[in-house]
């Protein structure tokens, strides 16, 4: 029952924040779209702006590790 | 690194005025400043410079002359590798009479080819309908006395080819044909012939808006329908003919020229270059007064020059930069060759300010370090190795993308010498055919180890950072900022060591001391800071654990190729394993450029720029030529 447990806090914790990565990544991508439209010199910040929100899953992915490796 | 800059002053006599400005140009190392209002508000005596009446008229000559070297060469094409021939100030007129006859044969030739190229449009345009009419024409070609008329109609006004019929029928009684088509989608195509004396009285009733009478162009108006079609088919046949011969002499005119006329632009922009220098300059009565910036080490050797070309006429003289003035020097960038194209990753952000620090040469340890880390396999490295010099000497000129490529190159080794320490050629294929073995550690099995890594890696990268801050404020004498900075960088290490002591790898008995000494720089951090420091500190954490993507891309990486390794075993057939294996392989060579560049990129712009990186500085731009 225990390890059940900590294998779904394991999912939940990295799964609810790779939705949320995803949400974020998807505006900012929609955003980025249209700012390199107008200015293609803007796509390196962009790509960069993309990757922030990849912070939240790897947090999520070190959490879920360290549960299930205790 | 940043150079030091000084602040350079040149006063001499007015008559030499220009000679001066050639020879600060021909030097192309001042940045020329303009003279700040409140100096030449100080006194009477000086005065912005001003240009005279004949300068003024020789100016706009040369602006006109620009103007004109600009169209020729918008007409002709750029042919491949052409250089710019060497043209001084004084030969521009030769030059631009010599071009005269060119830039008349070209506009002429252009001309031409606008205009062939108009017909051919025309020509197009009507043909298409004329052949909708050709049937019906060619029944009446026998009626001499007969007016025949072409006429259109939109396919939604089907009313009116009726009301049109009986008025013709009215006005010729009876005496008239009239033949109706669908010549494309939404036009109807009407041909009607009617007695040539009642042509007054039809041409008055075709006026209506909705009918519009096919005229035809100029230089067919006396040609009859069927005529004129067999001429635009014909004229349709030879035009393009026509059209590319007068490109082959474009490009004839072109491969000879091009180069002269770049290089008479370049001296033009040069003179033109040097009148604007001269609104930078201040002058009293007899003397003008010139003021800039220049790198230190290129001092001596400029003011040699200048005592060499004017002896004791002209003064050079350095003066010292005030508090003002630092806000306003210009910042020159130079790095060693090796290190240089890491200065690519400067242009996404405004220059650093002066005196702060050029974070080009961390960038060149720490970029290539992760990437490296990232992609770990010797094979994929190979790869991408290949591609960056294919590239790199694809690019013959210099810029972005050939010190991109550079960057991609030397990333690559970073990624076979850590493919190697790691025993990873294509995944575990190196290790299988038994040519490589892990030295380091395996990324398969010690995930936590690896994890681990990426943490102390995290942990000296940003303190780094932090450590930077603290030197760059006091070099740029911010004694307040650096002693923020200082307590944050304190607060950083105290807390990363009590973590320690709690985990056991440190004494327990140092935690009281550590506690007290976390309390006493925070206090004074946020004192220092303000509300702000706080969150400051608590991101410096997060930045920390951000470096784990480092183990975790690359194990995503390693687990791919593995993938694309065991897929490939799977298949029956050697060809088809091999076929497989290497499309999967490719695929994660593809994410194996991009995700590791932007992953590691994004370690050096967000966590470790964030921490030093002083923007906001203004580009040394020298007086040279173009």
């Amino acid at each position: 029952m225990e390890e059940g447990l900590v294998a779904l806090a394991a999912a939940l914790a990295i799964g609810l924040p790779a939705l949320a990565t995803g949400l974020a990544q998807s505006k900012i991508g929609a955003a980025g779209a249209g700012a390199v439209a107008e200015k293609p010199e803007l796509s390196g910040i962009i790509i960069i702006l993309i990757a922030i929100p990849e912070t939240m899953v790897l947090l999520g992915f070190v959490t879920a590790y360290l549960l299930i490796s205790g | 690194m940043i150079k030091r800059m000084l602040k350079v002053q040149m006063i001499g006599p007015k008559p030499i005025l220009d000679d001066a400005i050639k020879a600060l140009h021909a030097a192309a190392v001042v940045h020329i400043e303009t003279m700040p209002e409140e100096e030449l508000r100080k006194g009477d005596f000086l005065k912005k410079l001003p240009i005279e009446s004949e300068k003024l008229k020789n100016k706009e000559a040369l602006e006109k002359s620009l103007e004109r070297l600009k169209a020729l060469k918008s007409i002709l094409p750029a042919p491949p590798g052409v250089r710019p021939e060497r043209v001084s100030g004084g030969q521009i007129q030769r030059y631009l009479s010599d071009l005269a006859p060119i830039e008349e044969r070209a506009r002429f030739l252009r001309a031409r080819k606008e205009a062939l190229a108009e017909e051919l449009s025309t020509a197009g345009r009507y043909e298409k309908l004329l052949r909708g009419f050709a049937p019906i024409v060619s029944r009446l070609g026998g009626l001499k006395n007969f007016e025949i008329v072409g006429l259109t109609l939109e396919k939604t006004r089907e009313d009116i080819p009726g009301l049109l019929e009986s008025e013709v029928a009215r006005i010729t009684d009876r005496s008239y044909q009239m033949f109706t088509r669908e010549i494309e989608d939404g036009t109807l195509g009407i041909v009607l012939t009617y007695p040539k004396h009642f042509a007054l009285e039809i041409k008055s009733l075709l006026t209506g808006r909705a009918i519009s009478e096919v005229r035809l162009p100029d230089e067919y108006e006396d040609m009859t329908l069927i005529e004129a079609l067999k001429v635009m088919g014909r004229r349709r046949a030879e035009l393009p003919g026509l059209m590319h011969e007068i490109d082959r002499d474009l490009a004839a005119i072109s491969a000879q020229w091009y180069g002269t006329i770049e290089g008479a632009l370049r001296a033009v922009g040069n003179s033109l270059d040097e009148f604007g220098a001269l609104s930078y300059a201040a002058a009293t009565r007899f003397a003008f007064i010139i003021e800039g910036w220049v790198p230190a080490g290129r001092y001596s050797e400029l003011k040699e020059k200048f005592s060499g070309l004017f002896g004791e006429k002209v003064l050079l003289r350095t003066l010292e930069i005030n508090e003002h003035d630092r806000e306003a020097v210009p910042v020159f960038i130079k790095n060693p060759s090796f290190i240089r194209p890491f200065e690519v990753f400067l242009a996404a952000l405004s220059p650093p300010k002066y005196g702060s620090i050029d974070p080009t040469p961390f960038v060149a340890i720490f970029f290539p370090a992760f990437f490296g880390l990232i992609v770990a396999d010797v094979g994929y490295g190979a790869i991408i190795f290949v591609l960056a010099l294919f590239l790199r000497f694809r690019l013959r000129e210099g810029g972005i993308s050939k010190d991109i490529a550079t960057v991609l190159a030397i990333s690559a080794i970073s990624a076979m010498v850590f493919g190697f320490l790691f025993g990873e050629m294509f995944g575990d294929l190196g290790e299988r055919l038994g040519l490589l073995h892990p030295i380091l550690l395996n990324r398969i099995e010690s995930i936590k180890t690896l994890m681990y890594l990426t943490l102390g890696i995290g942990v000296g990268h940003v303190l780094l950072g932090i450590t930077l801050s603290v030197a760059s404020r006091l070099m740029r004498r911010d004694y307040k900022e650096a002693l923020a900075r200082a307590c944050y960088l304190v607060l950083v290490v105290t807390l990363l060591s009590i973590l320690a002591v709690l985990s056991g790898y440190a004494s327990k008995g140092l935690l009281v001391y550590l506690a007290a000494i976390l309390a006493v720089s925070f206090i004074a951090f946020v004192a220092l800071e303000g509300m702000l420091g706080p969150i400051e500190f608590i991101e410096a954490l997060g930045h920390i654990v951000s470096y784990v993507r480092i183990m975790a891309v690359g194990t995503a990486s390693v687990v791919m190729a593995l993938v694309a390794n065991r897929i490939g075993g799977l298949s029956e057939s050697l060809v088809a394993g091999v076929a497989l294996a290497a499309v999967i392989h490719a695929l994660n060579l593809v994410l194996s450029i991009l995700s590791p560049s932007i992953q590691s990129m994004r370690l050096q712009y967000v966590e470790f720029f964030s921490k030093f990186y002083e923007g906001g500085g203004r580009r040394y731009r020298p007086f040279k030529s173009r």
